[in-house]
């Protein structure tokens, strides 16, 4: 048996709400909870992104905690996979184009997983983090492929030219 | 000679046991809870994952003592079980605990200190009693080396029950169970000390963890004397009581903690301590 | 040995003079020629030392002495009018009736009145070596001293007259002697304390003296109750002669009252805590090899006499007291000084506990406590005034940053703070053995042992937590360091610290050696029984208290070392990452916690009064 198949029974997650309405969070508690038992998994809720691996974000986007998703994505070592939950966190959902919203996580780091739902079903969302484990364990495998993560950045990620294309996106002019 | 035998196996095999002891308890978390809960294993995977994770360091000073402790932890238990002396085991446990704390300060975030002031006033709460029962022990064996109490024909439990009341109560502490886990609480202050190190260098103070294990087991192994069956009694029985602990309390604050551990668990020592002087 | 004794009292007096008239270039070679040799006579004095050697001094010393006694009450008694104190002039008066009465009632004796034995011996060593290197320091720490060129050469004057006082007192055996030796420090430190003439350190150097005086009182109450007992003359070889005959407790515990004031028990602690406001090297001074060593140095003296006496039972118990409450003290502290002069009262306390108590081990560790605790805090506060002399530093609050800004003083205040916690540093081992002893106590003394072991090893937590609190401080830093580089703070200030260091690596490397060659010949002398120190294989046997060797030393590259290479580590193909702060990006600074033990002060002092009550009920009874 080899080793490397271990490494994706214990993906330990960060959960973030970018400003949502707390319903998403809700449920991803739920899933910690009795009844789904994500942690047979072997996955825990660290609440800090220095021993994450996947980042849940709830909500969209909003002005004031743009920088601090950037940040703690920033001190999530890799191989790190992010989920966005829910419509709003997805692309915004009912919130997109207020005065205050930047949108959904997508604009600003690289999404892996989509989980859809306003709010998400805990069982989408175990789907959606079990499906973010696949990621996860190709990650793994590509950060094995290149001899050293700081010479050799993992292979360009078709998730990374959504920056560009948000940020061709010009904000609608205010009335 | 088969004792020394068996200490040192026991010494090599301390983090791999330890890491049992902790999936073993996840899983008995998890069916007090009525979860499947995650494999025993568990642990290990984790282990094993931390290994691969990019390295990250917030400056080297603060990684090295977090590797430092686990070491000198090691150590520690290594003393500890080889049956040394036991106000010199206490002295080093307290120390090493020391570097970690010096990790937490070392850094500058606010819940590293944070953590690190709770972890030092959690010495305060345990290491007292820990050193009473020290003394409880040399009265009974009269000598201060573990391994006079590993070989002691009578179990010592009979003769320092409350002492033994007292491990029970402090022993949340230590190994950082609710009520008294206010050094790690978990989203309070984002596990505290722990929070900065990640990778390789979280897993040197995750094991530690383990070690830890170990090391209080040890503890509780002590007050049966040379009698092995209920020596596993006892461990197996702190053990059901520390998960059951945990699951059923929420975290107290740090002045109830002290509090607590200073008036009911030191006073308990303390009158086991006469009771010991004055028979 | 009278020339060896000659050359130890009569070259520092000789100095304090010559430095009064001597141009500045000159004083400064002479102090550090004096320094150095000092501190190879008091090595000679301790190889020749074998037995007791009683030294009769000629008649007419006597009248010398009586004499200088007369002026020195006088000189006080000029000091309370200047000052308009009540109090120092009111102990003046009477120290000054108790003086002349006894002198009309001494009976004329022939025996020696000073005596030199193996304790002395120790003593010299502790006092010559750590103060001519705090003498050398404070050429440099006086030069910046805003004072006029004369007050520089004072106080430099000033310290070569304490040590020759010090020396004095160590080998007083006549107690007239010993009470002139006294009150000489006493007024050696009002001079010291008042150097700054700001009108704090006027009021503190008033506190110490009167406090002090307190203690000479009481020596002259002590001589008077010897004499009238009808037991022969007042000397310290006639009071442990005569001590298992019994009924001498009295004389006893005012002697140990004078110690204990001296060594800044509670309630007499305010005097060392107000001498804070002296220039630096007098508090170096003060604390780690002269003044307040002499209250261990009496309490050993006297150990076989107060031996297994409710009087030991009493000190004890007061100083079991006072090592908690000086240790809660301490963590109450932010002023860097004002922690260490805490954690001096708290082991000073332990030190006089070990004396009591009197049994071969724990005079060993008191012995070990005294000499490791005068290294370790000598080069603590030397450190203090560097770190107020050339970093503008404090408080510990402030000292977040000097980790990058000083890393060598960093460095070595943090050997200094560790070789007072961790072992196997010499104060480790000194705690290590008294836990161990206090352990056999609560078997035999009961309640008193029991509760005694409560206090030391609380106080021995707190004091950990208060220690590990300061060496946080000072490792932290803020980021990466690319190449540690030493800061520059002068050829005296670094030539200094590093005798220093070189002492605290000898008292690691040398341990065994110490332990079996140099304490074991002390404490045997200074208990009068058998001490027996032997190295077997990995153990050290200090009489039936077995010490393993082995789990120290590794420890040593476990703990301190891993510390001091914490501090230089630097790993290489490894990411930078940033501190959590819930993604915010702001940079916070530090400070540090202490409680606030203000309420508790006045329970404190009055539990200390209690207890020194309990002292003097203790021997009455």
């Amino acid at each position: 048996m080899k080793l490397a198949t271990y490494r994706k029974k214990s993906p330990w997650i960060l959960h973030y709400n970018a400003g949502g309405c707390n319903g998403c969070d809700i449920e991803i508690l739920a899933c910690l909870a009795p009844k789904y038992d994500i942690e047979r998994f072997g996955m825990i809720n660290t609440g800090n992104p220095k021993q994450s691996d996947i980042l849940l974000v709830t909500g969209p986007v909003t002005k004031r905690s743009r920088e601090r998703l950037v940040e703690i994505y920033a001190q999530m070592p890799e191989p790190k996979v992010v989920v966005a939950c829910g419509a709003c966190a997805s692309t915004g959902g009912v919130f997109r184009g207020m005065y205050n919203c930047e949108g959904g996580v997508d604009q600003f780091i690289p999404v892996d997983v989509y989980v859809c739902g306003c709010g998400t079903r805990p069982e989408q969302i175990i789907d959606g983090v079990v499906q973010a484990l696949a990621i996860l364990e190709q990650k793994n495998k590509d950060m094995e492929a290149s001899v050293r993560l700081n010479t050799q950045p993992i292979a360009e990620d078709e998730q990374l030219n959504r920056r560009h294309v948000a940020a061709s996106i010009t904000p609608t002019p205010t009335v | 000679m088969s004792h020394t035998f068996i200490a040192i196996i026991l010494i090599i095999l301390a983090p791999f046991l330890g890491g049992l002891v902790y999936g073993l308890e996840r899983v008995i978390r998890a069916r007090m809870q009525r979860r499947i809960g995650p494999p025993v294993l568990q642990p290990f995977y984790d282990f094993l994952k931390l290994a691969d994770k990019r390295r990250m360091v917030v400056h080297s000073a603060h990684a090295f003592l977090g590797i430092m402790h686990f070491v000198s932890l090691w150590y520690a238990l290594g003393v500890f079980l080889l049956g040394g002396d036991l106000i010199l085991v206490i002295f080093l446990h307290l120390l090493y605990t020391a570097l970690i704390i010096l990790a937490g300060y070392s850094t500058r975030s606010i819940f590293s200190h944070l953590g690190a002031n709770r972890t030092a006033l959690s010495i305060i709460a345990y290491e007292p009693v820990l050193i009473l029962i020290a003394v409880s022990m040399y009265m009974i064996t009269g000598s201060f080396e573990a391994s006079a109490a590993f070989h002691h024909p009578q179990p010592l439990l009979y003769k320092m029950p409350l002492a033994f009341v007292a491990l029970l109560l402090v022993l949340p502490i230590k190994l950082k169970k609710s009520p008294f886990d206010v050094a790690e609480a978990h989203q309070e202050v984002t596990g505290g000390v722990e929070l900065e190190f990640s990778g390789i260098y979280y897993e040197a103070v995750y094991t530690a963890k383990w070690l830890d294990y170990i090391f209080s087991y040890t503890l509780v192994y002590l007050f049966a004397g040379s009698n092995i069956l209920l020596g596993i009694g006892l461990m197996l029985f702190t053990f059901i009581y520390l998960n059951a602990l945990d699951n059923a309390t929420a975290r107290v604050n740090y002045k109830q903690m002290l509090r607590f551990s200073l008036g009911v668990s030191f006073s308990l020592a303390f009158i086991n301590l006469l009771i010991n002087s004055l028979s | 040995m009278e020339s060896l004794l000659a050359g130890l009292v009569g070259l520092p007096l000789a100095v304090s003079l010559l430095l009064l008239i001597l141009p500045r270039q000159l004083a400064k070679w002479m102090v550090i020629a004096a320094a150095i040799i000092l501190s190879i006579l008091s090595v000679f004095a301790y190889a020749n030392t074998n037995s007791a050697v009683g030294i009769t001094l000629p008649h007419y010393i006597n009248e010398v002495v009586a004499g200088a006694d007369l002026l020195l009450l006088l000189f006080f008694g000029w000091i309370a009018i200047k000052r308009k104190s009540i109090l120092v002039g009111l102990l003046t008066m009477l120290q000054l009736g108790g003086l002349v009465y006894l002198l009309n009632n001494m009976p004329a004796t022939a025996a020696p009145q000073l005596m030199v034995d193996e304790l002395s011996a120790f003593m010299f060593i502790l006092i010559n070596v750590i103060s001519g290197i705090i003498a050398i320091y404070s050429l440099r720490y006086i030069e910046e001293e805003p004072c006029s060129p004369f007050r520089k050469k004072y106080f430099l004057s000033i310290i070569f007259w304490f040590i020759g006082a010090m020396n004095l007192v160590v080998c007083a055996d006549n107690l007239e002697y010993f009470f002139l030796f006294f009150e000489l420090t006493t007024l050696a430190s009002f001079l010291l304390i008042s150097f700054r003439q700001d009108a704090e350190s006027r009021a503190n150097a008033i506190t110490a003296l009167w406090m002090n005086q307190v203690g000479g009182l009481a020596i002259l109450g002590a001589i008077f109750f010897l004499l009238r007992s009808g037991s022969g003359e007042a000397s310290f070889s006639n009071l442990l002669a005569l001590a298992p005959a019994g009924g001498l407790l009295l004389p006893l515990a005012l002697l140990s009252m004078a110690a204990l004031i001296k060594g800044a028990q509670l309630p007499f602690s305010s005097w060392l805590l107000g001498a804070m406001v002296a220039p630096t090297p007098v508090s170096a001074l003060l604390h780690s090899s002269t003044m307040v060593k002499i209250a261990p140095f009496m309490i050993l003296r006297l150990s076989p006499a107060l031996k297994d006496t409710p009087l030991a039972s009493a000190i004890i118990a007061l100083t079991a007291f006072v090592f908690i409450a000086a240790a809660v003290g301490a963590l109450a502290q932010d002023n860097f000084k004002r922690i260490l002069a805490h954690s001096t009262i708290a082991l000073l306390a332990l030190m006089i506990m070990m004396g009591a108590l009197g049994t071969p081990v724990t005079v060993v560790a008191s012995l070990a406590l005294m000499l490791f605790h005068g290294i370790s805090k000598s080069m603590l506060f030397l450190n203090a005034g560097i770190l107020e002399r050339v970093f503008h530093l404090k408080n510990t609050s402030d000292m977040d940053r000097l980790g990058e800004s000083g890393p060598f003083t960093a460095l070595v205040t943090t050997i200094g703070f560790m070789s007072l916690l961790l072992p196997p540093f010499g104060a480790f081992i000194g705690k290590w053995l008294s836990i161990e002893t206090l352990g056999s106590y609560a078997v035999d003394a009961r309640l008193l042992g029991a509760f005694t072991l409560i206090a030391v090893v609380c106080g021995s937590a707190v004091l950990t937590l208060l220690y590990t609190k300061v060496i946080g401080l000072l490792i932290a830093r803020s980021g990466e360091h690319d190449r540690v580089q030493f800061e520059k703070t002068g050829k005296t200030y670094t030539g200094t610290i590093y005798a220093l260091l070189a002492l605290i690596a000898l008292s690691i490397f040398g341990l065994p050696l110490l332990l079996t060659h140099f304490f074991a010949p002390v404490a045997a002398a200074a208990s009068a029984q058998d001490v027996t120190v032997m190295i077997k294989g990995w153990s050290i046997f200090v009489d039936t208290m077995k010490l393993p060797v082995l789990p120290p030393l590794i420890a040593f590259f476990l703990l301190p070392a891993a510390i001091i290479a914490a501090m230089f580590i630097h790993f290489r193909h490894v990411d930078r990452t940033r501190e959590y702060m819930c993604g915010e990006k702001v940079n916070y600074s530090f400070s540090s916690f202490y409680l606030t033990a203000d309420k508790a002060t006045p329970y404190a002092i009055t539990i200390g009064v209690v207890l020194f009550g309990a002292l003097l009920v203790a021997a009455l009874i």
